[in-house]
């Protein structure tokens, strides 16, 4: 059994590729079983993502050049594309490296942003559409099923996803740097902006208890308040509101200072000195930098939370480093379950074959053994089986040691030896 | 007995070397060998020093070799308490290579004359004093590193670094209440150990106060941990210069239990 990959993603082709060549859903099944004949191509599954459009497929170890260009061809197809122009972008992998294609992109070591966890659910929607489509066969499905213990194990083991990498989630981030937890923490944004609203989302379901908004026009932070079960705020008690918020939020459009140093001083004053963590999304900026100057005030421009993102980036792709190890050792542990399941029917068969010659020579015998009750009857066939599966089992054993280490051909030898043909 | 302590000194630089580099890497399988290699540790120096008792005859707290590996014991337990209560592994990067150096110390001190003790044993209240002191210590020692840890993840903060320490401090609110609670706890205890010292002063010789710099220094070190908590409760001194004072007091802590050993007086032993 050979699994072949084939495939483009952000690294080698750019967005006008990758949009030609993407499947919709519909275009996804109906694709899979033009390009399954269960000869050359015996299972497939295509995952399709703004990032990516890769086929994975399962194949004889025969046909596994065949397979390569069939599915190459059928990415080219119906695209009309010059000959020649999908190769620079396309690549493909067989085997260990297909397996290991696919574990690191479910894993998101592939992704753009190492460690984005979209990627899992993009890989579980395609199995899904495979699965519909019948073309995810018995590889395909044991594959499929350890690539998701993979990326579990990726995402428990390693701090990959640790640190967030967007910036409507950095107020969390630094929030809780700062507090530890933001449960029972208020939050006040100042405008009511799209990036603001997506942070008070972050900080809510991080625990944050409530939202307060301040808005030049009312209606707007009315509209936002109703959304978030907040409170609308006037604009002229900013200055109260500050006092009373742990977490402020800034993103007007404002060309000058919304909240000065003085502000913040007062501001701190009224607190008794507990910390505050402040986030100036606007460009020009609306918090006076000197505000950041104000003990137990923390400040954090746009580029600060840009290092921040830089910083959480490096720290996922240390992490990555990890993952790959993780990833190498699952690639040798699920090529050795492909092989013991290549091996199952052999060994299944040859004790099979066992069992029957026992269950006919009882046949033959048991009319001289007279009338038994139910209870004998049981022991008798337990004692031919047990005493069947014990004398066979050293010889499976040694079967499954010659396969394990890649000894097809003496496995083979001693299950023809036991009279079972290779056909069995 | 030496052996023993060399096994306790060795599960302990396995446990700083092990908080390093889960520091450092953020393993959570090595930050479990660091735990469970203080444990071993806290156990074999619990035997230590339950055997120093037999052996010795008085309980464990006396000459400089005792006090310093009481002390390191006292720590290991208020770490312990630590990392079950707050997480905050990171103070083990500096927890653990303090508690070393304090057993190695104590290993490499030698005892003073062994017939010291005879006045001070028979009675149970000079245990009990040194032993509130000891754990007192100990609550001191976490005031200091949780401030230390407070400064820097402040300093990280506020200049906008973002680079490993950043990732890897706890943060603010938890150092912050680790070390509000300590200095609590301390200054309880301290003021125990000191009505306790008074108590069996007053029995031993009739006077409560010797004016001698250890007890000087003991009742300056706690007016400044009272001003700490004093300035944290009416919240003006939170945050950065609380942990300032934090840092500073411990140095008192120190003149406290080694400067008079230095310049003498009524209390000449550990």
């Amino acid at each position: 059994m050979s699994i072949v990959l084939v495939g483009v993603n952000h690294k080698t082709a750019p967005v006008e590729v990758r949009e030609l060549l993407a499947f919709s859903d519909e275009a996804c099944a109906d694709g899979l079983r033009r390009l399954v004949d269960g000869e050359v191509v015996r299972e497939g599954l295509i995952v399709s993502t703004c990032n990516r459009v890769e086929i994975l497929s399962s194949t004889t170890a025969e046909q596994l050049q065949n397979g390569t260009e069939r599915i190459t061809q059928f990415l080219d197809s119906g695209q009309s594309l010059p000959p020649g122009f999908l190769g620079q972008h396309i690549y493909s992998h067989t085997d260990d490296e297909a397996v290991r294609h696919l574990f690191r992109v479910a894993s998101s070591l592939d992704s753009m942003v190492v460690g984005e966890p979209q990627v899992l659910g993009q890989v579980r929607r395609a199995y899904s559409l495979a699965v519909e489509a019948g073309t995810a066969g018995r590889v395909l499905n044991r594959l499929v099923h350890h690539t998701f213990r993979v990326a579990k194990r990726v995402r428990s083991e390693t701090g990959i996803a640790a640190n967030a990498v967007s910036i409507s989630y950095m107020a969390v981030e630094l929030g809780k740097k700062i507090f530890d937890s933001l449960k029972g923490h208020s939050v006040l944004l100042i405008g009511a902006g799209e990036m603001a609203e997506l942070s008070a989302k972050h900080l809510l379901s991080a625990g944050a208890s409530r939202v307060r908004i301040v808005n030049r026009t009312p209606e707007a932070a009315q509209k936002l308040a109703n959304e978030f079960n907040g409170e609308a705020v006037p604009f002229d008690q900013l200055e109260a509101s500050l006092a009373e918020a742990d977490v402020v939020i800034c993103s007007t459009s404002s060309s000058e200072f919304v909240i000065t140093e003085e502000m913040t001083r007062k501001a701190r004053e009224k607190r008794r000195n507990r910390p505050m963590c402040m986030i100036d999304i606007s460009v020009p900026r609306n918090i006076d930098p000197n505000a950041g100057k104000v003990p137990n005030v923390f400040v954090f421009d746009i580029d600060d939370l840009e290092s921040v993102i830089t910083s959480n980036i490096r720290e996922r792709e240390r992490e990555a480093e990890r993952a790959e190890l993780i990833v190498q050792s699952e690639v040798m542990q699920f090529q050795q379950s492909l092989r013991l399941m290549d091996m199952g029917p052999t060994i299944g068969a040859l004790r099979q074959r066992f069992q029957e010659i026992a269950r006919t020579e009882l046949e033959r015998q048991r009319k001289h053994l007279g009338t038994l009750t139910l209870e004998q009857e049981t022991a008798l066939e337990q004692l031919l089986m047990s005493t069947v599966n014990k004398i066979s089992h050293p010889v499976l054993n040694q079967m499954r040691r010659f396969y394990e280490a890649s000894d097809t051909e003496t496995m083979q030898e001693i299950a023809e030896s036991f009279g079972l043909d290779e056909k069995d | 007995m030496k052996s023993l302590l060399l096994a306790v000194l060795a599960a302990y630089l396995i446990a700083a070397i092990h908080s390093i580099l889960a520091f450092v890497n953020k393993r959570r399988s090595v930050q479990r060998v660091a735990e469970w290699s203080m444990a071993a540790g806290f156990v074999l120096h619990t035997a230590a020093l339950l055997a120093d008792w037999v052996i010795d005859g008085h309980y464990p707290l006396f000459f400089l070799r005792e006090t310093l590996s009481f002390l390191a014991w006292a720590l290991v337990a208020a770490y312990a308490l630590i990392l079950y209560r707050y997480r905050a592994q990171a103070l083990g990067v500096l927890a653990m290579p303090l508690i070393s150096a304090l057993t190695f110390t104590a290993m490499l001190t030698t005892t003073g004359p062994q017939d010291a003790p005879a006045g001070f044993s028979t009675t149970w209240l000079f245990p009990i004093h040194t032993t509130l002191l000891i754990f007192a210590y100990a609550a001191f020692f976490i005031v200091f590193m949780s401030s230390v840890l407070y400064l820097l993840q402040e300093r990280e903060l506020k200049l906008k670094t973002f680079g490993a320490i950043f990732h890897r401090l706890p943060s603010l609110t938890t150092v912050n209440q680790l070390a509000t609670h300590s200095a609590v706890l301390g200054l309880t205890l301290l003021t125990l150990g000191i009505a306790t010292g008074m108590l069996w002063s007053a029995a031993r010789d009739g006077r409560i106060w010797h004016n001698d710099p250890k007890e000087i220094f003991a009742v300056l070190t706690w007016l400044l941990y009272f001003l700490l908590l004093l300035y944290r409760s009416s919240a003006s001194w939170r945050g950065k210069n609380a942990a300032w004072l934090g840092v500073a007091g411990f140095a008192l802590v120190l003149c406290t239990f080694f400067g008079t050993r230095l310049l003498g007086g009524y209390h000449v032993f550990g």
